[in-house]
């Protein structure tokens, strides 16, 4: 190999491995902008049931934190934008109070709100962005 | 709606930590609302007294199907309050908030906690009683009462919010306003709370304890 091979080939690489890192970094942004965003809107419109630590409030309102709908993201999408009613199962307790629909919030703001919980307690580092809740709550 | 909810309570919570702040360089505890004017025969002479304002008879249903009334509260202080189990906004946080009341003073007969539907229509004897259930509060010592809804407002209105009866005429009302009511054992209010904030509720819980120095 020439030596201005070589020294091409660590220019490519270095190039290479700055735009997968820049690329990172845009969407781990992106995902910081969401999260910053969600805490508020959390705060907002589901801390006064489920609590700022995600709890809940015993047999009435169910946990987030801990919860086996944490499996089920597109549940947790759709019951945000329509509310839920009737009982329903969370990690085995039975639950029953109504949940209002969150008409008022928009697409880009229940991504916010979901990108957040998953990040706070699903163990995840994943963006919910706006495309795929619009692609659910299609 | 909800915003108008928000402004009650706040406004209600500043006009209870101003009441409060004037009072503190006595450490009891005032009693609140206006003086009214008894007529009573003495010895056959006629004379106008002054005496506190306090928290009239009533008569409601509990959790459990039996009625409450304000003897049901004799010798004790307690903490009044006006929700619906169906709200979303408020209550839930006032729930919290009392719920945390309630398990500090829990076993202490000298104390009980009041809440007042003010939505009776849905929040039936059967309602309340599975609320207070998921709730995790058993016994008597905090009871749910529904009853008749002018009733219910009456008492709200015109008996326990003594310091904010302008703001009767608001939409949603005095009564969905987030306040903790503390009433004393001779049914004297002796203080307002934002039931909605960690703040209001552990000021209120350290005049409770004063309270129940002071009755010793």
């Amino acid at each position: 190999m020439s030596k201005k091979t070589y020294v091409a080939l660590v220019a490519l690489t270095f190039a290479f491995l700055c735009f997968v890192s820049s690329c990172q970094t845009q969407e781990e942004i992106k995902r910081q902008k969401y999260i910053t965003e969600g805490i508020l809107l959390y705060q907002t419109n589901c801390a006064n049931c489920h609590q700022r630590d995600g709890k809940g409030l015993a047999a009435l309102y169910p946990p987030i934190a801990g919860s086996n709908y944490l499996a089920k993201k597109d549940s947790i999408i759709h019951i945000i934008r329509h509310g839920q009613q009737g009982p329903i199962l969370v990690n085995g307790k039975r639950y029953n109070r109504p949940m209002p629909a969150q008409l008022h919030l928009s697409d880009l703001e229940i991504a916010e709100i979901v990108t957040y919980i998953y990040a706070e307690w699903g163990k995840s580092n994943q963006i919910v962005d706006v495309k795929y809740v619009r692609n659910v709550l299609k | 709606m909800q915003s108008s909810f928000w402004v009650l309570s706040k406004l209600l919570c500043l006009l209870s930590i101003g009441l409060v702040s004037c009072q503190t360089s006595n450490d009891q505890l005032p009693i609140l609302g206006q003086k009214e004017a008894v007529t009573k025969t003495v010895n056959g002479k006629t004379i106008t007294d002054s005496v506190d304002h306090a928290i009239p008879d009533f008569r409601f249903v509990s959790q459990y199907g039996d009625t409450v009334s304000a003897k049901t509260l004799n010798g004790k202080i307690y903490v009044a309050d006006f929700f619906f189990t169906t709200c979303p906004t408020i209550c839930p946080k006032m729930k919290t908030q009392l719920k945390r009341v309630y398990d500090r003073f829990k076993g202490n007969s000298r104390v009980m906690l009041l809440s007042h539907t003010i939505d009776p229509t849905h929040d039936s004897v059967a309602v309340l009683r599975e609320f207070a259930q998921n709730l995790g509060v058993e016994g008597r010592q905090w009871l749910f009462v529904t009853g008749n809804k002018e009733a219910i407002y009456d008492i709200g209105q015109n008996s326990y919010m003594v310091s904010a009866a302008e703001d009767a005429s608001a939409p949603g009302g005095v009564v969905h306003s987030g306040a903790f009511i503390l009433v004393d054992t001779q049914k004297h209010i002796r203080g307002i709370y934002d039931g909605t904030t960690i703040e209001g509720v552990d000021k209120m819980m350290a005049d409770m304890d004063k309270l129940l120095a002071e009755s010793k």
